[in-house]
């Protein structure tokens, strides 16, 4: 008996295959592929392939993230708020503060025994989200993935004045002309996100363990930045990007069996690995 | 005869003019670059050129704008806000609101018939709500700004951004490109929601009538017809748009000059 959960994000699709007693058989992440979307069963193929499984083998597969909407070979899907919150505790019993940073969002949830109890998000604004870095990494010409071991070596934090993404894009490349040096710009990208996370996060009562999860976590710049801007110690899975699938999977594993325990019938989709649709675009 | 000069260099464009007494004379408008020093020297070159004067026909100028403290050359500073009031008083004595869509931010300036402005208000810098928005949008449909409205004005169908961020935006429109949705819905709905934003900005100030509007955003005719739908007016555009302000601060520059030759004769 198998299980599957996947996490479409806008950026990243993430695929976590279990076997019964929740063993991982299988993580894999790739591009969802923001331009046509076609990738998102092409990591689910390629999870499958990994753990010698075909799509029939899953008993139950659980969808959440951005791109849960309409996945043609998912039987459920669950918002990723509850798959974050269940994935995260499953790796630290004792969080009570979970936030997550992506591309395209950010949100802070409060946990209680694994149970989502109250959440803030921001996915209005590019500010306040990964993909400030983003924008910003790819003016100065560097990678996303350099960013934070280079803002290590800051000896001061360059003040950014602009809040809006498109306006700090144009900011830090007339700071370098103006000689500032790299790391130390970088430092102040990271100190700006982190101050308007924490802004966001403050929103709820936060109380340790405090888990940081979502690509922004990888980065070590912004870890820092943000035990700075919280006061409090931050817990980073080991793969940050795979707590939504983890979620998932957990979940799907949960609902089949206490299904099966009631003698219910569960409704399985018809298994096609075909591409996902994304909110909004059913309406058009 | 006496020359003034006004220059307003701004995030994006640096403009100038020339006003004999309170009469407009010459105008320029270049790029503001990096250098703001280099760019308010060629708009003054290029001022005196078009003028076919010399810089010692100049009595005095005004500088305004986010690089003003640039223009070395310059006899006082005025503010944007100010100098945006005084320039449509000097076009449009009528207009006691006046709209400026900037580059980085959005303006809504409620003004009297001496052109002192009695209240205003100022957007966040947001992309989203500023003419930001239109160049990011342009850049990734590959046109100039000046073809956007022209472009917007022919959608029918405009589409609807789902976040009021420019980088999502730009995102989503690029979305769109790839769906193969017409580049003028995509133009469209940029305008759309600008003008929404921008509408309720005016709303916070209370609309006066007569209103103008101004700034480099008021050159997207389509824009402006989409404010006008949005406030259920209609709005007076200057012919240069872009040098409202510059002229507000040539006519600063030229009152305290008039009032003393006054008071010689």
């Amino acid at each position: 008996m198998y299980f599957a959960g996947v996490d479409i994000g806008s950026t990243m699709t993430k695929v976590v295959l279990t076997d019964k007693a929740g063993n991982l058989l299988s993580t894999i992440k790739g591009p969802t592929g923001a331009e046509h979307r076609q990738l998102a069963n092409e990591v689910m193929r390629q999870a499958l392939e990994e753990a010698s499984l075909q799509i029939d083998d899953i008993s139950y597969i659980v969808a959440t993230g951005y791109g849960r909407l309409n996945v043609p070979f998912a039987d459920r899907q669950i918002t990723e708020l509850s798959c974050h919150a269940r994935g995260v505790y499953s790796l630290f019993p004792n969080v009570r503060t979970a936030i997550d940073i992506g591309g395209q969002d950010a949100k802070c949830m409060k946990i209680e025994n694994g149970r989502l109890v109250n959440f803030v998000m921001n996915d209005k604004c590019a500010a306040g989200t990964g993909r400030f870095l983003e924008v910003t990494a790819t003016a100065l010409g560097i990678k996303l993935e350099d960013m934070g071991d280079i803002s290590l070596k800051a000896t001061k934090k360059v003040q950014i004045g602009n809040l809006c993404t498109i306006f700090a894009q144009q900011e830090v490349v007339a700071l370098i002309s103006r000689g500032e040096k790299l790391e130390n710009i970088l430092a102040g990208l990271h100190d700006a996100l982190a101050g308007r996370i924490a802004a966001m996060a403050r929103r709820l009562a936060i109380e340790p363990d405090l888990v940081l999860t979502g690509g922004v976590a990888k980065n070590i710049g912004m870890v820092k930045a943000m035990k700075e801007s919280l006061d409090c110690e931050i817990l980073v899975p080991e793969e940050p990007l795979i707590t939504g699938a983890l979620g998932a999977v957990i979940l799907a594993n949960e609902i089949y069996t206490k299904a099966v325990a009631a003698g219910e019938a569960l409704s399985t989709k018809a298994r096609r690995l075909e591409k996902a649709t994304f909110f909004g675009e059913e309406h058009r | 005869m006496s020359w003034f000069m006004g220059i307003d260099i701004g995030s994006a464009y640096g403009k100038g003019v020339i006003t004999r007494d309170l009469e407009l004379v010459a105008s320029h408008a270049i790029i503001s670059g990096a250098n703001y020093r280099t760019s308010a020297r060629a708009i003054r070159s290029a001022l005196i050129g078009k003028g076919k004067l010399t810089d010692n026909d100049i009595v005095a100028t005004v500088a305004t704008g986010y690089g003003a403290d640039s223009v070395y050359f310059a006899d006082q500073k005025a503010s944007d806000i100010v100098c945006t009031a005084r320039g449509i008083n000097n076009i449009f004595p009528q207009a006691r609101t006046v709209i400026d869509v900037a580059s980085q931010s959005t303006r809504v300036i409620r003004l009297n018939e001496s052109g002192i402005v009695t209240n205003f208000t100022v957007s966040e810098k947001c992309a989203a709500g500023s003419g930001g928005f239109v160049e990011v949008i342009a850049n990734i449909l590959r046109i100039d700004l000046a073809d956007f409205g022209p472009l917007a004005a022919r959608s029918k169908n405009p589409i609807t951004f789902g976040t009021g961020c420019a980088v999502f935006g730009e995102s989503e429109a690029i979305t769109r490109i790839s769906e193969g949705i017409p580049k003028e819905d995509i133009a469209a709905g940029v305008n759309k929601a600008l003008a929404g934003k921008i509408a309720s900005l005016v709303k916070k100030v209370k609309l006066e009538q007569p209103c103008a509007v101004c700034g480099g955003g008021a050159l997207n005719t389509s824009l402006v017809n989409t404010i006008e739908k949005e406030l259920d007016t209609t709005l007076l555009v200057p012919p240069n748009p872009q040098i409202v302000a510059a002229l507000g601060a040539a006519v600063i520059a030229a009152t305290p000059a008039t009032s003393q030759s006054g008071e010689k004769a």
